[in-house]
């Protein structure tokens, strides 16, 4: 059995009430778990071999059963309710939180550990609940080739799109309603390009961005240009440029292929930062780790649907002792966790100055032209004047994001000191995500 | 050779009605538009020239200039524990807010400070809910310390930190309404007499000017040298200023009008051994005033109550507000017994007006032994199902110390718990807690 035994062979470390507040759904899932988190509510409780589990007194006559597995986390209520955690299983780790929940040496009752059993039986056989090994090769072949010669005429036709545009002027896009740019993307969907869709879509507020709307539209048109410019040639581009212009266009990999190709890198890896967005009802979580021994980025993709909880496994400002393996590509950057051995407290990281994060960025983009989006650790001071910024310690400086706000709690955490932070840099300005306070503690953003 | 502003204005034209502009990476040989491999097309020539600049200007981005503020001055307190700063960004999120000045006033008290990222969501609160609470501003700025003051000297929106201090005489000569009370406030915090001299001399003022001398005192400490200038005030010309003269009286320890409603009181309740051969044994024996005469009008006494108070009767309500009124010692020497056992002789049909009375005169009167005593009867199932009873839970869930109430409900095993009982424990709970975590 694979399951990583590490993590089942004590009780796991006892999190904190904040941490299991974050799992909720939402606010009154939070209000109604707190009031639900007392003894009275739950007769019979117990914890043994990273899971928890309880019996909680609702109003009909058979209490709610709740189970935990904390390795995932992942949950099961014989509740109605469609959350997830729902509130029984929200107010049990709150209890746990409190120091209310005992070991139980007899391990779990029957209905907690025949659930148990099956996750962990679950867990050995695949690593993820993605689709499975195609059946049949022949068929799988066939079906590739299809949606090789799909993308191939939907990119010809982007190209053709994109030259339309800039033949016909880009003045009038900002008279054009979404509908301009959901047309295109809708196409690039038929095309089984989702990639080059969902970078579509995002254009039909560029227009309205404000000042400079002109030059960051043209920016998009041109790398889209050269995206399809480049997967006509992909024949004569190295291997993993290859990979970056299909991974770009939608051509999604298997995590399981990724696991079975790729070597693991285990490391001490700092969870530095974490940015969720919500696009078309799914939610996208990144998560931004560094590795304390190897110093290499990486990021972690994880996705919802609207409603179902983000993979919660790793804390922002914890250490994660893990293997990670990165997908292929030009600047190895996206890494799937292949296992968590253990995890601690994290210390700040070493940030850098800005040189050579501008530096870093260029080599990247020297690899890869379509990244818009990389790591930052910095150790800088906020300003405000002329506009919001940071600046380091050489003097250099790096203006804000306009999407992120006033930043107000990273200049009251500054207090007009040098913080260690981080965030995304991108080419509208640097995106903050975490700073860490003078007793090294992190703050989200 | 032409820039990447050449291309994005060509661009805005369209290649229809423009050539393309001749924009390269300096030191990088120019995209051909003519010969083997240059595309045939000028709109894709365009696009071309674009993504190499586009690329190279993204990567070749230098550094800009900003310059930080002045750092603040380090502030010698340290701040609140890493679980008292949670639970205060819980609170600014929408978790018990009413809470916050509690939260605020027991790190002030321990000198600690509010952590630094939190003082924007809070400053921000305390600025929008100034108008009903000028007290939260004041709370805020005093445990936000130096970073808070910092902080405002960079937002305009927060000014009033440092506008706070309270001291600059013009601010009661000359300044708004709400700068003369910060300044009566900070005065009577420094010098009680010297504010009650000020409130003297302004006193033939309007009567708006009055209530506000009035509601300054409702946040201090009052003594029984506010007592004449009270008594006065509840034969003002106007209904609010007796309103506030009364309500003030009736928290003051010692005056007359306390003993004035002593005496209406003990008219109104009295125990009673129980008859001979039955089991009854003590018990209190309730009579609401027959009358309002214009002696307890002056005193404030109103029949008709407000809000979940209407549903009353007038005598019931007239006596309900004489207990809220009553010095609670009053009770423990007349009765010569404690708070508890007191309660343990309330009748069933008027419990919940006793309780509201009694429940009212302890918070009124800071009085915690009465406030513990009450809260742990209803809770341990005291009648208080009535709106108003509920409403009085409420209250005292919010005043009474935490650390000597029950957190639990000794409501028998299976039954349904009622929502204002089980809302009470949760924030007893959460008031404990809550001041456990901001213990140093």
């Amino acid at each position: 059995m694979s399951v990583p035994q590490a993590r089942v062979s004590s009780v796991a470390e006892r999190w904190d009430r904040e941490r299991v507040l974050a799992l909720a759904p939402d606010v009154p899932s939070q209000r109604t778990a707190q009031s639900l988190a007392s003894g009275r509510a739950w007769p019979a409780t117990g914890a043994g071999t990273g899971a928890l589990w309880g019996e909680c007194r609702g109003s009909g006559a058979a209490p709610y059963r709740a189970v935990v597995d904390l390795s995932g986390p992942a949950y099961q209520c014989s509740c109605p309710s469609r959350k997830l955690p729902c509130k029984h299983v929200l107010a049990l780790l709150l209890l746990w939180a409190d120091g209310a929940v005992r070991d139980d040496p007899a391990g779990p009752p029957g209905w907690a550990g025949s659930w148990l059993m099956a996750r962990a039986a679950r867990a050995s056989r695949a690593p993820s609940g993605e689709q499975p090994e195609p059946k049949d090769p022949r068929a799988a072949a066939r079906r590739a080739e299809q949606r090789e010669s799909r993308v191939a005429s939907g990119l010809a036709e982007l190209d053709r799109w994109l030259c339309d545009q800039a033949r016909q002027g880009l003045a009038a896009s900002q008279q054009a309603g979404y509908g301009h740019w959901d047309d295109i993307a809708a196409r690039m969907i038929d095309a089984q390009a989702p990639g080059l869709a969902e970078r579509l879509r995002a254009l039909a507020s560029v227009p309205h961005s404000g000042a400079g709307w002109d030059g960051r539209l043209l920016e998009e048109y041109a790398l889209l240009h050269l995206l399809a410019v480049a997967y006509r040639r992909q024949g004569e581009l190295p291997p993993p440029l290859r990979e970056t212009v299909r991974s770009r266009i939608g051509f999604s990999l298997r995590q399981a292929d990724v696991l079975a190709g790729g070597q693991p890198v285990r490391d001490h890896w700092q969870v530095l930062a974490r940015r969720d967005l919500e696009q078309d009802r799914i939610r996208a979580r990144r998560t931004w780790l560094r590795g304390r021994k190897t110093g290499r980025d990486a990021l972690l993709l994880g996705f919802a649907a609207a409603g179902q909880p983000l993979d919660d496994s790793l804390t922002v400002g914890t250490d994660a002792d893990a293997d990670l393996v990165f997908y292929p590509g030009a600047v190895p950057l996206r890494a799937v966790l292949q296992a968590k051995h253990d995890d601690g407290d994290g210390g700040p990281p070493d940030g850098g100055p800005v040189a050579g994060l501008l530096a870093g960025y260029a080599a990247a983009l020297a690899a890869d032209p379509w990244l818009d989006s990389w790591p930052a650790v910095l150790r800088v001071t906020p300003a405000r004047a002329p506009a919001p910024a940071v600046r380091d310690g050489d003097g250099d400086a790096l203006p804000l994001h306009p999407g992120a706000g006033d930043c107000w709690p990273l200049f009251a955490l500054s207090a007009g000191r040098p913080v260690a932070l981080a965030g995304e840099w991108t080419p509208r300005g640097l995106w903050p995500l975490t700073a860490w306070d003078e007793d090294g503690r992190a703050v989200t953003l | 050779m032409s820039t990447w502003q050449d291309l994005v204005t060509a661009s805005l034209l369209g290649t229809e009605r423009t050539g393309v502009p001749r924009s390269g990476v300096p030191g990088l040989p120019l995209l051909a538009d003519a010969g083997p491999g240059a595309p045939d097309d000028p709109a894709a020539l365009l696009l071309a020239r674009a993504a190499l600049l586009t690329v190279a200007r993204r990567g070749g981005r230098p550094a800009g200039h900003a310059e930080p503020p002045p750092a603040a001055e380090p502030d010698p307190a340290p701040a609140v524990s890493p679980a008292a700063g949670r639970r205060l960004a819980r609170m600014l999120g929408g978790e018990h807010p009413d809470l916050l000045a509690e939260w605020l006033t027991a790190a002030v008290a321990r000198d600690r400070r509010v952590p630094a990222h939190l003082l924007p969501a809070l400053l921000d609160r305390a600025r929008r809910v100034s108008q009903s609470d000028p007290e939260l501003r004041r709370l805020s700025a005093a445990a936000g310390g130096s970073r808070a003051r910092w902080l405002a000297g960079l937002n305009p929106d927060w000014t009033f930190v440092t506008a706070h201090a309270g001291t600059d005489q013009n601010a009661w000569r000359l300044g708004s309404k709400s700068q003369r009370r910060d300044y009566l406030t900070a005065l009577r915090a420094r010098d009680p007499a010297a504010a009650r001299d000020l409130v003297t001399l302004g006193w033939d003022g309007a009567a708006p000017e009055r209530v506000m001398f009035l509601s300054v005192l409702a946040n201090a400490d009052l003594s029984l040298a506010d007592e004449p200038l009270l008594e006065a005030a509840l034969d003002d010309g106007n209904a609010e200023v007796r309103g506030w003269a009364a309500h003030l009286l009736s928290r003051l320890p010692g005056c007359a009008l306390g003993r004035r409603m002593a005496r209406r009181a003990l008219g109104c309740v009295r125990i009673d051994p129980g008859v001979l051969g039955d089991h009854l044994g003590d018990h209190l024996v309730i009579s609401p005033p027959v009358q309002w005469d214009v002696a307890m009008r002056r005193d404030g006494l109103s029949p008709r109550g407000e809000g979940s108070l209407q549903q009353l009767d007038d005598r019931t309500h007239l006596l309900l507000e004489i207990l809220a009124r009553t010095p609670l010692c009053t009770w423990t020497r007349e009765f010569a017994r404690p708070a508890e056992q007191i309660l343990g002789l309330l009748p069933g049909p008027r419990a919940p007006v006793l309780f509201t009375g009694w429940s009212r005169a302890a918070m009124a009167q800071r009085d915690q032994e009465w406030m513990i005593a009450l809260i742990n009867w209803a809770l341990a199932g005291g009648p208080t199902g009535t709106r108003f009873g509920a409403e009085t839970l409420r209250q005292l869930a919010r005043r009474a110390d935490p650390a000597r109430c029950a957190r639990e409900t000794k409501a028998s095993r299976g039954a349904e718990i009622p929502s204002h009982i089980r809302d009470a424990i949760s924030v007893l709970r959460f008031r404990y807690d809550m001041l456990k975590e901001l213990e140093p």
